[in-house]
């Protein structure tokens, strides 16, 4: 599904004193089956872009396209009826682990497809396989999730948003609060997701998780789009330009470059391609 | 949700805005009083209720109160109007006497209608004073204001501070819970639920799937306050300074007289035409006069109390 942002103005308020301009002509398009990041200082209007995806918020002027559906400020034009996009959008937002509300967790993550006309048991069979996905095991299925962790409750809320079966799936900051492994777990199977041809869309501070996973990025400020394009590019670059922190792996590159080794930077996504990189120009074997 | 905040505190540099809230306070009950004092005749009531009307209007436009918000609330008791009316025109009033019209058997009196308008008119006048008190003065003042008029309490041991705090705390999560609410509907709705359309028992539904999650985290912020409070060292027992102190000035006074002139005068009309009844006034003043005198007197124990500790 194709996301295309159409000039897009959104203000908080109407009236002067109160009127925030949280985007301002946001002209832009998401590739279908990418996984973009969306980084940029607090407050720059990113939670505000992602919730004009599935129509939570309808552009003040422009109009943004997702696949057939058209959210626009024009009554005319908009789609009627938007709750089917939410199915093809899935949001999960920051802090989703206190959405939950079930007496279990399966029938939470049930919920969704539940609200969307999946037949009960299959909402639980789609539940249960996406739990699994989640990394959480069959002893968790009938607790209730006031009983998990904040961690787990994450996961099982995440799973709610992916077993609705949506062919974008946007995140805001979901690894927040994790601990490193977690963090890496989250993010591969993000990673599965977008192999398995989801469109994945996740709001981020972190510069590495953008340089490790992403395809895409934009970057935001103050309600605008100031870059858009591949991670390597802007990390080469323009770091600098947006106040934004270098990659670990960038700096890591940068140093090694000077010692005379050479990257292709398209290929290397972990501290195991440049074992891998070093080790050949040395003339070692890979994996060694 | 933009009726529930309806008479939110909006900064603005008004007359009004800069009273003392206990003045405020004092001044919204001495018009209270205006409003709620009865008139022999029908034409006394109404002129009254006119004139109050324009005075109350006027305040509103001094505080730069938003007409539309005023309006707004009226549309939200139409209802209760609806009801009001049907109740009044149901049941025949006292002395009722000029029919108005008659749908079959049924009399309507034009008392029953005056009645009705009355009770209308009074609720409004009401609900808009209240809103240029809330819109004028920041919930934190009120409740400095609440805790100064509770200060007599102290000499029977009330906890007044603790009572101030809890109100003030109460309020400031108000918009934070709002916030709160706008963000799970917003969560909620991203998993298909339908809080504006859809059968009945999906909508119930849906409001369990707001409740429930707005609850936990409201018991956890809770918890968490407390926590925090209790780290830095809160106590509720200790004599407290606070950052703004309140003082009363000659804007003050003068808004405070216009107001007792406005009860007064309405008394003094309502006493006029009440010939028959007027001795009944007199216990109630007597009564009033106490109280007030009594009231001033915990206020001067209380600060004599203060000072020599």
């Amino acid at each position: 599904m194709k996301l295309k942002f159409n000039h897009v103005d959104f203000y908080y308020g109407d009236k002067a004193p109160n009127l925030f301009e949280a985007l301002n002509d946001i002209d832009c398009e998401i590739k279908e089956k990418s996984f973009t990041c969306i980084v940029g200082h607090t407050g720059c209007g990113k939670s505000t872009f992602i919730q004009q995806l599935n129509g939570l918020l309808i552009p003040t002027k422009g109009s943004v396209f997702a696949g057939d559906f058209v959210v626009s400020s024009n009554k005319k034009e908009r789609t009627k009826k938007l709750r089917p996009l939410r199915q093809k959008v899935g949001i999960v937002f920051q802090f989703s682990e206190y959405q939950l509300f079930e007496n279990s967790v399966e029938e939470d993550v049930a919920f969704g497809p539940t609200n969307f006309g999946v037949k009960k048991e299959d909402a639980l069979k789609l539940a249960h396989e996406n739990l699994l996905k989640v990394g959480i095991d069959e002893s968790f299925f009938k607790k209730s999730p006031f009983e998990l962790s904040g961690g787990e409750r994450r996961r099982v809320a995440i799973a709610g948003i992916m077993a609705m079966q949506p062919e974008v799936i946007v995140l805001d900051e979901p690894t927040v609060g994790l601990d490193p492994r977690g963090v890496k777990e989250m993010m591969t199977l993000f990673k599965e997701l977008h192999d398995n041809g989801t469109t994945i869309i996740v709001v981020t501070h972190d510069m590495n998780l953008v340089y490790g996973y992403a395809t895409d990025v934009i970057v935001m400020d103050h309600g605008k789009i100031v870059y858009q394009g591949t991670p390597n590019e802007l990390f080469d670059k323009s770091v600098d330009e947006y106040s934004l922190e270098t990659p670990l792996m960038t700096h890591l590159i940068q140093e090694l470059k000077q010692k005379g080794y050479k990257f292709d930077l398209q290929q290397i996504k972990s501290l195991d391609d440049i074992v891998d990189v070093i080790a050949k120009q040395k003339g070692g074997a890979k994996n060694e | 949700m933009s009726s529930i905040t309806l008479g939110r505190y909006t900064p603005r540099d008004t007359f009004i805005h800069r009273l003392d809230p206990r003045i405020k306070i004092l001044s919204l009950i001495l018009l209270m009083v205006a409003i709620f004092i009865s008139y022999s005749t029908w034409e006394m009531t109404f002129i009254i209720g006119g004139i109050l009307l324009v005075f109350i209007f006027l305040l509103a436009a001094i505080s730069k109160t938003s007409f539309k918000s005023l309006f707004k609330s009226l549309r939200a008791m139409w209802f209760l109007i609806i009801f009001l009316l049907l109740i009044n025109i149901l049941v025949k009033p006292r002395n009722a006497v000029n029919i108005a019209f008659s749908i079959g058997s049924l009399d309507i009196y034009w008392e029953s209608i005056f009645q009705s308008l009355k009770i209308i008119l009074r609720l409004f006048l009401m609900i808009t004073l209240t809103m240029i008190l809330t819109t004028s003065t920041k919930p934190l003042d009120l409740t400095y204001a609440l805790e100064w008029f509770m200060k007599p309490l102290k000499l029977i041991r009330f906890p007044t501070h603790e009572v101030a705090m809890t109100i003030s705390i109460a309020l400031r999560f108000i918009p934070t819970l709002l916030i709160e609410v706008e963000r799970i509907m917003k969560a909620q709705t991203s998993r298909g639920v339908d809080f504006k359309h859809g059968k009945i028992s999906s909508r119930f539904k849906a409001i369990i799937s707001l409740i429930v999650p707005l609850f936990i985290s409201s018991f956890q912020r809770a918890e968490e306050l407390a926590d925090s409070m209790e780290a830095r060292g809160y106590n509720p027992k200790a004599k407290r300074t606070t950052y703004h102190k309140l003082h009363f000035a000659w804007n003050d006074l003068f808004a405070l007289l216009l107001c007792t002139i406005f009860m007064a005068a309405t008394i003094v009309f309502s006493a006029m035409d009440f010939t028959i009844k007027t001795p009944l006034f007199v216990p109630w003043l007597i009564i009033g006069i106490c109280g007030v005198l009594f009231y001033l007197f915990g206020i001067g124990a209380e600060n004599a109390r203060r000072h020599k500790k």
